[in-house]
Formats: C-alpha cells, structure tokens, sequence
C-alpha cells in the first residue's frame, strides 16, 4: 500500500511551480519518503536564495509543515541526506541542523552536490508515519 | 525476530556479481516490505554492454531496465515509493525530467536529484526503493 502525500501549501507543491515530475511525500511500510526539499517559499513557492543558513532554515520549516500535515514531525525523522553545496559549510550546516533535531537526532549523511538552481542545501528525508 | 533479507534473483545476466567481473553490488535486494534496486547506469540487460549517449537516451535506457528489474522481481513501476537520480550536469535535468515523467504518468512517487562526478563517463544513474 503506497499512499501519496499532497502539499500541505501551495508553495510546497514542486511538480506545479517548477515542473518536477515527483510527488511531494510517499507513505509507504509505515515510512515516509520525502522528496528532495528545498529553500522555496511554503505559500508562493518562490526560491529563497541566501546563506546556507537561511536556505537551512527555510527547509527544515518546509520539512516540519510536510511531515507533521502527514501526521509525522522532524521528531520522527529516522534518515537524513543532507546535500550541500561546498563541504566547508559543514559546521555551518550543523549549527543550524542541531537546533531542529535536539533528541535523539536521525541517521544523517552529508553529501557534496550540485543542488538545482544554485541552491546551497537540499534534504533528501526519511521519517517514521 | 528477523524480518526478510533476500537478494532478488533476476533472468537477467549481467552485471554478473557473482563471478566478481561485475561491481560487488546486487542490483535488487528485498529488504522487510522493500526492495532496494542499486545506481543503475545505461546498458542492455542482457549483454551488459553500456549504453551511454545523451542524457535523454540514458534516462529512457535506464527507465526501462529499472521496469523489467522490478517486475521480474514481482514489484512494479507502480509501486516505487522513492527515487534518487543523480546527474553529471544539473542543466540537463529539464531533459531528465521530460523522459521520466514517461514512466510514472501519474502519482509518481518523491524522488531528489542532484548533479554528481559519476563514474566512466555516464551521464545519468538512477537508484529507487520500491515496494515488494
């Protein structure tokens, strides 16, 4: 049983503002599937460029608004990927991170890409139901 | 209590794991209610000989093995819950994005891409998680 979840805000629904043929989130064995979350604006969709830790801040809000409209919280994260543009942000990245997953954090990875749109941070997430 | 591990047998021959001339990598590993299908690259099934060309034709090449791989394995399209493409160029993402959509013509499930050095000059691999 595979069940999708739809954006919660306007701004959150990538596949309408930028054509992205994904769906927001995918309920699936008692897991969520989060696609890639980005720095845009929850109600326009709009991009937030800034600093890595003004894009953080924007997706981890994004974040918390999907999972918890699924019925989940950042509380219940079980996996994280967080893409970042240049590894020498890691600390940087980290002092925003800690302050969203203070108990008990998820499983992380931080890997170094190229994020679309010249876009410094994106999570790839995983979360308990 | 140990929930199921299996490695999917597939009718397919390469890359051949287990004569070591291949990666060291299962392409389909059932895991609990998942199956985990390995970064596939552009290749023929059957040969396993490469595929490369434009990023298009890599996504189309690799969209299609990713279909016969979970169906041989009794799961389909249908049922992939999470998708990552990784890309040589993020600028070529639009070309991605049009062949995909092909093959996940609604409810397509959440999927990240990003732009990464990929191995032997391919352009396009694409790993997923679907339901057994």
């Amino acid at each position: 049983m595979r069940e999708i979840i739809a954006a919660p805000l306007a701004g959150l629904d990538l596949r309408k503002h930028y054509g992205h043929h994904q769906s927001p989130a995918v309920r699936a064995g008692g897991l969520i599937f989060c696609s890639g979350m980005l720095p845009v604006d929850p109600h326009t969709g709009e991009r937030r460029h800034g600093t890595l830790t003004s894009e953080a801040h924007v997706v981890l809000g994004n974040l918390k608004l999907l999972l918890e409209s699924a019925g989940s919280s950042l509380e219940r994260l079980v996996q994280v990927h967080a893409l970042i543009y240049d590894s020498i942000e890691y600390d940087v990245l980290n002092r925003v991170y800690r302050q969203y997953v203070a108990n008990g954090p998820p499983a992380r990875t931080v890997w170094t890409v190229q994020i679309e749109a010249g876009f410094k941070i994106q999570l790839d997430v995983v979360a308990a139901a | 209590m140990s929930a199921k591990r299996e490695v999917i047998p597939l009718p397919v021959r390469a890359p051949d794991t287990a004569s070591g001339s291949g990666p060291p990598a299962s392409m389909v590993v059932r895991g609990g209610d998942f199956l985990f299908v390995s970064g596939l690259t552009a290749a023929d099934l059957q040969s396993g000989e490469r595929m490369l060309g434009t990023t298009a034709n890599e996504t189309r090449q690799i969209l299609i093995n990713l279909k016969q791989l979970l169906d041989a394995a009794g799961s389909s399209l249908d049922k992939v819950v999470k998708v990552n493409v990784l890309l040589r160029s993020m600028l070529e993402e639009p070309n991605m994005n049009e062949v995909y959509a092909r093959f996940f013509p609604d409810q397509p499930p959440a999927r990240t891409v990003c732009g990464a050095r990929l191995p032997d000059g391919v352009k396009v691999i694409v790993e997923c998680t679907a339901l057994a």
